[in-house]
C-alpha cells in the first residue's frame, strides 16, 4: 500500500479543492430569500469574504458560528417543517469548514475531519452550488484511500463475523399456508394486476440476482468503498425502546463495533440514504423496472440502505409508499399483516408512533392484546437476490437471521 | 431595582455582532467584563442572538450589535431576532406596546402597536422592565411572529412568562407553573412528547409554589419559594446539570458526582440515580422536572436560560452556571461545557454579591453589587 509523499499529496488536495470552488467570493453567493434572517446573511458574506480574503483562521471561526446557529433552526420544530433554507445555510457552512480544515497546517486529522464535516451537511444540509458537498467528500475520501489499491474487490467471501452465533438464533418455521406467495420475473402486466393494484404482498425472484451488488458486496468491499464516511447509526434493540437512541460513527467504527468485535448492544444502519451520500454505491444497484408503473418520477424513489449484525429487529410498522425490499447479504425473516388487519395490531396512539404497533409479534403479549392472537398474516424468509414487494400500508416485522444488508425503494 | 450601593452589570459570552458585551475584541468574551452602555445607568437587559436591548434608568432601550441606535421613553424591552418588542410610555405615547423590526429600529415606524392600560401607581422608571413579553396587566402575552398579540385566559393571573424556540413557560400567581407548544424534546415537563395547544399546569409541581421561571430554547427551569431549583427539557449540552452522553464521550462528564435527588411521593423523581447509587445513566431528554441540588446546598433565588446553557443565582449572592459553553457564555474562562453546575469565580474574586442574571441565547448579563 504505496502512499504517496504527504507535502505533495496536500498541495495537491488543496488544488483539487479549490477547483470546486467558484474563484470568487461572487460566485458564492448563496439565494437563500427571506427566511433566512439578515444577520445570518452577514455571516455568510462575511465567511466568504475572509475565504476569498485567504484569512483562513478567521473564516474558520464565522463558519462555525454559522454551523451552530443554523444547527439550532435545523433542531427547532419537526424535520419536514425545517426550512430548507437553513438547511442550506448548514451545508454552507460545512462547505468553507471542510474545506478550510484541509488548508490548515499539515495535520493527519484534518482530512478525516473535513470528511466528517462533509458527511454532516451531506445528512442534514441541503444541496448547494450544485451538489458541491459529494464531489468535496470524493475528492477528500479520494486522498484518504491508499492508491495502489482499485475499488475492486475478489469474489464475495463470507464475513468474519462470528458464525457460531448463528446455531442459535431461532430460525421461524415458515408455514405453507402463510407463505408470502413467490414469482419468477413477472412482467409488469402480470405485476401490476395480481399484486400492485391488489395491495398483495410478493417475492419475486430472478429480478436482482445480477445486480453487480450481489456479487461485490462484503464487508471488505463496503469497507473499502465507504469505511471513512460518516452514517447515523441506531442503537438499541428497536426503536420504540426507552434505552434506543441514534449517533453518528464512520462506517469502519460501526462494523467494528457493532458487527466483528463481539457487540454488546445492537447497533444498526438503518433507513439511511447511503446511496445519495457515495455515488459509487449506486453503481452496484438497480432501480426496480416495476416502479415505473407508479405515478412519480424516478428521481422521487427514496432508496435506503439497511446494514446490520444478525439480530436486528424493526417492530411491525407500516409505511405510506410502496416498497420493493432487496437483499444483498444475508437472510430476513419478515412478517405481513394486511392494513385491514390494523384494528389488531393496536398502533400506538402517540403521534409520533402512530405508524408501529404496541406489539411484540414473535413474542406477543397476549393478555394486553389479545387480537393480535387471530390476525391473519403471511410471512417469509428473504435470501440474497430476491425482493419482496410491500404494498402501501402493509404492516411489516423484520429480523435479521444473519449479518444483512437489505436495499429498500419507496415509491409511489 | 435601586440599592443603597448601586451595582453594576457585566456580561460574557458571544458578541460576534458587536453587541454590547465586553471590549469587542474577538467574537466572544470567556470571563465576565463589566458592560459599557452610553448614558444613564442600565435598569434591564434583554439579549437576542445577535443585538442587544438594555434600558437605562432614564427610559431609553439602547440597541448594539445587529441593530444599532436608542429608542426613547421605553420602559421595557424584549430582543428576538424576528422582533425587537418595547414597552414605550410617556406623554406622546400614553403606554403603547410597540414591534419594531430589528434591523430597521429605531429608524422609521413600529410594524405594530397596541395601546396598553397604563399602570394605576407607575413607580420610578425601569420597575416595569423585564416583564415583557407577557403584557402589564397579564391579559397577553406578545409573540415575536404574527399574530403579535396573544391572549391568555385570566383565570391563569400570570405572573411571569417566558419563551423558549418552540414553548411557553409561565408562572401564576400563587406558584403554579403552566408550559404549552411543542414537547418534542420534554420542555414542557408533561412527561410526554406530545405538544400542548393551551397552557397545562404542571401536575409533579403541583403543591410546590415557584417563585421564578425561566424558557431555554428547549429546556426550562424553575425555582421554587425555598430555593429548590427544578429542570426539564432536552439536556445535549448538559443544560439540565445531568449526564450527557456527549460529553461524557470528550471526557468531561462527571457522572460519578451528579447530584440528582429524588423526591418521596410518586409524582416526582430525580431523573438519574441508580436505585444503588451507581452512576447514573445519561440523560438526553427529561420529560418531567427534576430536582436539582447546587453544591454546598445553597438556595437559588434567580434562573435564566440562553439556547443551550443555564444560570442561577443564590441566596448567598453567587452566580453559577452550566450547559453549553463553547462561546464563552458560562464565564469559566473557557469554552467547555459542562453538565454539572460551576460557580462563577470572577464575582466571588471580586467581592461581588450577584443579584441578577439574564440570558442571551448565547450569552449572559449579570447584575452585581
Amino acid at each position: 500500500m504505496a502512499e504517496g509523499d504527504p507535502q505533495a499529496g496536500s498541495g495537491a488536495l488543496q488544488k483539487a479543492l479549490r477547483a470546486l470552488l467558484p474563484s470568487s467570493k461572487e460566485g458564492l453567493k448563496l439565494d437563500v430569500g427571506d427566511r433566512v434572517e439578515r444577520s445570518v446573511l452577514l455571516l455568510l458574506q462575511q465567511a466568504a469574504e475572509l475565504f476569498y480574503g485567504d484569512r483562513r483562521s478567521e473564516c474558520l471561526q464565522i463558519s462555525e458560528v454559522i454551523l451552530d446557529y443554523s444547527w439550532e433552526k435545523l433542531n427547532a420544530g419537526p424535520w419536514r417543517d425545517v426550512d430548507k433554507s437553513w438547511r442550506q445555510v448548514y451545508s454552507f457552512g460545512c462547505l468553507l469548514k471542510a474545506v478550510c480544515l484541509c488548508e490548515g497546517p499539515e495535520d493527519t486529522a484534518a482530512v478525516p475531519a473535513a470528511l466528517r464535516v462533509c458527511d454532516m451537511g451531506l445528512l442534514m444540509g441541503a444541496a448547494i452550488l450544485g451538489d458541491i458537498l459529494i464531489k468535496v467528500a470524493a475528492v477528500l475520501q479520494a486522498h484518504l484511500r491508499p492508491e495502489s489499491r482499485p475499488a475492486r474487490s475478489p469474489p464475495r467471501e463470507q464475513p468474519s463475523a462470528k458464525r457460531a452465533k448463528s446455531d442459535h438464533v431461532p430460525i421461524p418455521n415458515v408455514k405453507i399456508e402463510r407463505a408470502v406467495p413467490r414469482v419468477h420475473r413477472p412482467s409488469l402486466e402480470y405485476f401490476r394486476e395480481q399484486f400492485l393494484v391488489p395491495g398483495r404482498p410478493v417475492v419475486l425472484e430472478g429480478v436482482a440476482g445480477h445486480w453487480p451488488c450481489m456479487k461485490k458486496w462484503s464487508l471488505e468491499y463496503i469497507q473499502e468503498i465507504a469505511g471513512c464516511r460518516t452514517v447515523p447509526v441506531e442503537v438499541g434493540s428497536r426503536y420504540t425502546d426507552e434505552e434506543w437512541s441514534q449517533t453518528l460513527m464512520t462506517i469502519s467504527e460501526f462494523i467494528s463495533k457493532y458487527i466483528v468485535n463481539e457487540p454488546k448492544d445492537v447497533g444498526y444502519l438503518a433507513q439511511h440514504q447511503l446511496f445519495d451520500q457515495i455515488p459509487e454505491l449506486k453503481q452496484d444497484i438497480t432501480i426496480p423496472d416495476y416502479c415505473c408503473l407508479g405515478d412519480g418520477d424516478e428521481d422521487e424513489i427514496t432508496i435506503n440502505a439497511w446494514f446490520g449484525p444478525q439480530g436486528t429487529v424493526s417492530p411491525l410498522h407500516q409505511d405510506p409508499q410502496q416498497n420493493f425490499l432487496a437483499q444483498v447479504m444475508g437472510r430476513k425473516y419478515i412478517q405481513l399483516y394486511s392494513p385491514q388487519e390494523s384494528e389488531a395490531l393496536y398502533p400506538h396512539d402517540s403521534h409520533l408512533l402512530h405508524n408501529t404497533s404496541q406489539v411484540d409479534v414473535e413474542n406477543p403479549n397476549l393478555e394486553k392484546f389479545p387480537k393480535f392472537a387471530e390476525a391473519p398474516f403471511l410471512s417469509c424468509i428473504l435470501s440474497p437476490g430476491e425482493i419482496l414487494f410491500i404494498p402501501v400500508k402493509y404492516w411489516h416485522y423484520v429480523r435479521a437471521l444473519d449479518l444483512s444488508f437489505s436495499v429498500s425503494f419507496w415509491w409511489s | 431595582m435601586a440599592e443603597e450601593h448601586p451595582g453594576a452589570w457585566f456580561g460574557f459570552g458571544f458578541c460576534g455582532f458587536g453587541q454590547a458585551l465586553g471590549s469587542g475584541r474577538g467574537p466572544c468574551v470567556h470571563s465576565p467584563e463589566p458592560l459599557r452602555v452610553p448614558g444613564a445607568e442600565t435598569c434591564h437587559v434583554s439579549a437576542s442572538w445577535s443585538y442587544t436591548a438594555v434600558v437605562t434608568r432614564g427610559d431609553r432601550a439602547e440597541l448594539s450589535g445587529s441593530a444599532s441606535g436608542a429608542i426613547g421613553d421605553c420602559a421595557d424591552a424584549w430582543a428576538s431576532e424576528a422582533a425587537l418588542v418595547v414597552l414605550r410610555v410617556g406623554a406622546a405615547h400614553g403606554a403603547e406596546l410597540q414591534v419594531w423590526s430589528p434591523e430597521r429600529a429605531p429608524r422609521g415606524e413600529p410594524l405594530w402597536t397596541h395601546a396598553v392600560v397604563r399602570e394605576p401607581a407607575r413607580r420610578q422608571g425601569g420597575a416595569q422592565a423585564g416583564v415583557l413579553p407577557l403584557l402589564p396587566g397579564a391579559c397577553a402575552y406578545v409573540s415575536p411572529r404574527p399574530p403579535f398579540y396573544r391572549p391568555l385566559a385570566p383565570e391563569l393571573r400570570a405572573r411571569r412568562l417566558e419563551l423558549g424556540a418552540e414553548h411557553a413557560v409561565l408562572l401564576g400567581e400563587a406558584g403554579q407553573v403552566f408550559s404549552w407548544g411543542s414537547g418534542r424534546h420534554g420542555q414542557l415537563g408533561h412527561g410526554t412528547l406530545e405538544a400542548e395547544l393551551e397552557p397545562r399546569p404542571l401536575e409533579a409541581l403541583q403543591g410546590l409554589p415557584m417563585a421564578e421561571v425561566a424558557a431555554g430554547g428547549w429546556h426550562s427551569v424553575c425555582v421554587s419559594e425555598t430555593g429548590d431549583i427544578y429542570v426539564w427539557g432536552w439536556n445535549e449540552s448538559g443544560q439540565l446539570a445531568l449526564p450527557t452522553r456527549s460529553l461524557a464521550e470528550e471526557g468531561k462528564t462527571v457522572q460519578g458526582e451528579a447530584t440528582v435527588l429524588t423526591l418521596d411521593g410518586p409524582d416526582l423523581k430525580g431523573a438519574a440515580g441508580g436505585e444503588d447509587g451507581g452512576p447514573a445513566p445519561f440523560i438526553s431528554i427529561q420529560s418531567f422536572p427534576a430536582l436539582l441540588d447546587l453544591p454546598l446546598g445553597s438556595e437559588a433565588i434567580k434562573a435564566s436560560c440562553g439556547s443551550r446553557h443555564t444560570a442561577v443565582v443564590t441566596r448567598m449572592g453567587e452566580l453559577y452556571t452550566w450547559g453549553w459553553g463553547k462561546y464563552g457564555q458560562l464565564g469559566h474562562k473557557d469554552t467547555a461545557s459542562l453538565d454539572h453546575p460551576c460557580r462563577v469565580q470572577y464575582f466571588v474574586e471580586k467581592q461581588l454579591r450577584v443579584k441578577a442574571v439574564t440570558c442571551g441565547p448565547w450569552n449572559t448579563y449579570v447584575y452585581a453589587v
